[in-house]
């Protein structure tokens, strides 16, 4: 992370590169190229909140804290007009339950999905039989490969009938004390099911990314531990995992932000909830992403273009979201850098 | 022999360039997915006959079909709803019925999925808000005699479209028209802000609906007429609805058709009307045009040319029940064309 553009610069160049002519354009081209990654995204959220503006205006702050959706009625007579900016009669819109549920979704994902990756990361590296590693090895980046909606149709046909009809009445009927895991075992579409579905998706990813800053390791931390007399397992999780954290936070960070994100397969599984926040793991929840794309259809007809304007700031929303998870995960990283820098 | 292959692709190649060169015009339809497997059987027969236009058909949803046939991106934008008045001030397009489509209300009631429920617009509401949650409510028994105690238990889940969709709008204006308590509280969009019910489910497109519908006992769902094979082969009952003479029934051909002659009358020249709760006693209650979407100012001659001609063709040939039976539509009253073709006309 302390590395700099010209530092990569300085590094090729001496012996491959003729002098300063060479290196000065080398060096404004990487400038260039790195600028251009930070004006993207600033473009994007510049065009965001620029074309959202007016529902920034007719919503409010109030945006963030109401439950309620209503894109009004679009075959009512006259408009609804707050702050200057009109929408249609009756319009409400509120971002709350897609909010929590973006964030909510997301994070189960995370505790279902880490866990498990990183499992499977270790044995791929240390367990799995060198002869039928690299079957392995494909069969996950297979998994990275498959297309969400493909995830989707599969969780809408196999995934929610067997949550809605099996495994739901299963658990609530015998782990109905823990909370949120009683009441109505609901129809399948739902928390659960976009949760299954989401971990699906991100484990490939978490996976590949693990093993290979693992495999970069170099082999002696594992050996070494295993010369203290530490059993496999201690030397796995006590001495690899902690020395590759960084990796490994970008990795989860990577899969948050897909989680956050994902759109179609969700939509197919959520129930899509509106107004309503899920009762239990099995209820229906609806997310940022999902919402967006099945409200945009009916936000096309709004003739005061509100709607759409709405939407927009979700994505807005959305967009700041991620920023915020990624902003915090590094914070979290120096700091850790920083304490472990102080111990040694 | 090599040289004759090669000659004959050469010449394959020129025939195939100069068929493109014929074929100037090119007409794009996108929009409602329920219209859209009707328009494939056209589009196909149509070009036959008319080598020289190319038309492209796309299921995109009414929302879309309406927002590019405004944009000029395409030539025909299909919807199930026609266009509300706020819109229409800003942006005057034809709205031009081309065929007659229904709902119909499924359940999955095991046990009772070969029988007709009866449902009525007031039972509905009070499903869709939460307020009648069990399939043998007193309510749900008392216009449902002969089934009172065949009805379980069961939780009712709610099923409605996540997504702006044309079934939507004429599902919530049956509820709206029937249903007082419904008109002041949610009323009717393509897109209407559910009340929050706990089991409620939104699902997407219609083959969503049937999915979600046949995995979930106790659910209720609204699904195009045009899915009807869908829905019984995935075994789903379907109710008779209460309409405004207070009759129960059935979504058949006679009852669509008895629905569509009460309201041909009160059809304005623009067309723009809700067939939903017609009068009369056999009239089914939830039936609406299929509409085409079309500015009445095309930016290029040829391509008005042209699409006004399909679109008469769509009126006359494409009535057969040949095309219509097949997604289970029904042609237009003669009234109804006769208006229809008089808007067509309006296209320059």
């Amino acid at each position: 992370m302390g590395l700099r553009i010209g530092d990569a610069v300085k590094a090729v160049s001496p012996a491959t590169l003729q002098r300063t002519g060479a290196q000065a354009f080398l060096r404004v081209l990487t400038g260039v190229a790195a600028l251009i990654s930070f004006l993207i995204i600033f473009l994007m959220l510049f065009f965001l909140i620029y074309y959202a503006y007016p529902a920034i205006r007719f919503n409010g702050l109030n945006f963030l804290t109401n439950p309620i959706w209503n894109i009004g009625n679009q075959y009512g007579s006259g408009v609804t007009t707050r702050n200057g900016f009109s929408g249609p009669p009756g319009a409400s819109f509120g971002a709350l339950v897609f909010i929590f549920g973006s964030v909510v979704t997301a994070a189960l994902t995370m505790v279902v999905a880490v866990p498990l990756s990183m499992m499977v990361a270790l044995s791929l590296v240390y367990r799995v039989p060198r002869r039928i590693r690299p079957l392995a090895n494909a069969l996950v980046e297979l998994m990275a490969g498959v297309p969400s909606v493909v995830y989707g149709l599969w969780g809408l046909v196999v995934l929610v009938p067997w949550i809605g009809q099996t495994f739901a009445p299963w658990v609530t009927a015998h782990f109905g004390f823990v909370p949120f895991f009683g009441g109505s075992a609901g129809s399948g579409n739902g928390l659960a099911a976009a949760v299954f579905i989401l971990a699906l998706m991100v484990i490939p990813i978490m996976v590949a990314t693990t093993r290979d800053v693992i495999l970069a390791q170099s082999n002696s931390l594992f050996e070494a531990s295993m010369a203290l007399g530490s059993t496999s397992w201690q030397a796995m999780v006590r001495a690899v995992l902690p020395s590759v954290r960084s990796g490994i936070v970008a990795s989860i960070l990577l899969s948050f932000g897909r989680a956050l994100g994902e759109t179609m397969a969700v939509l197919m599984v959520c129930g899509a909830a509106i107004n309503t926040f899920p009762q239990n793991f099995f209820s229906p929840v609806n997310t940022i992403a999902a919402v967006i794309v099945s409200q945009l259809e009916s936000a096309l007809t709004d003739a005061t273009g509100m709607a759409q304007r709405s939407l927009a700031e979700l994505a807005c929303v959305l967009f700041i979201i991620t920023l915020l998870v990624n902003i915090v995960a590094r914070g979290i990283m120096r700091g850790a850098d920083r304490r472990e820098g102080a111990h040694q | 022999m090599r040289k004759t292959l090669v000659l004959a692709l050469a010449a394959l190649l020129l025939a195939s360039m100069g068929g493109r060169a014929l074929a100037a015009t090119d007409l794009l339809e996108t929009g409602s997915t329920l219209l859209y497997p009707l328009m494939n059987l056209w589009v196909d027969a149509y070009q036959h006959g008319n080598p020289n236009v190319q038309i492209t058909t796309q299921g995109t949803g009414s929302g879309t079909g309406i927002s590019q046939a405004i944009s000029g991106v395409a030539q025909i934008g299909a919807s199930d709803a026609y266009m509300a008045d706020a819109q229409m001030a800003s942006s005057p397009m034809l709205n031009i019925p081309l065929a007659i489509s229904a709902q119909q209300i499924n359940y999955n009631v095991p046990g009772l999925n070969n029988v007709h429920l009866n449902l009525s617009g007031p039972v509905l509401a009070g499903i869709y808000m939460g307020e009648i949650q069990f399939w043998d409510d007193a309510k749900i028994k008392a216009i449902n005699k002969e089934y009172g105690n065949k009805l379980p238990h069961t939780q009712i889940v709610p099923i409605h479209r996540a997504e702006g969709s044309g079934d939507t709008f004429i599902f919530t204006q049956y509820l709206t028209k029937s249903t007082p308590s419904w008109k002041a509280g949610p009323g009717f969009g393509t897109t209407i802000s559910w009340p929050a019910v706990a089991t409620a489910v939104g699902a997407s497109g219609n083959p969503g609906m049937v999915q979600t519908c046949q995995n979930t006992p106790g659910s209720i769902a609204y699904i195009g007429v045009s899915f009807l094979n869908q829905t019984e082969k995935a075994g789903l009952g379907y109710a008779a609805l209460q309409n405004q003479a207070g009759k129960f029934v059935l979504p058949t051909e006679p009852n669509i058709a008895a629905a569509a002659g009460a309201t041909d009358k009160a059809t304005p020249p623009d067309e723009r009307i809700s067939l939903i709760f017609a009068p009369g006693e056999n009239s089914y209650p939830i039936i609406n045009y299929e509409y085409a979407i079309v500015n009445p100012k095309q930016s290029d001659p040829a391509k008005a040319a042209e699409l006004k001609k399909f679109l008469d063709w769509s009126l006359s040939e494409g009535q057969s029940s040949k095309f219509l039976g097949a997604v289970h539509f029904l042609p237009l009253p003669a009234s109804i064309q006769k208006l229809s073709r008089a808007q067509i006309a309006k296209i320059q």
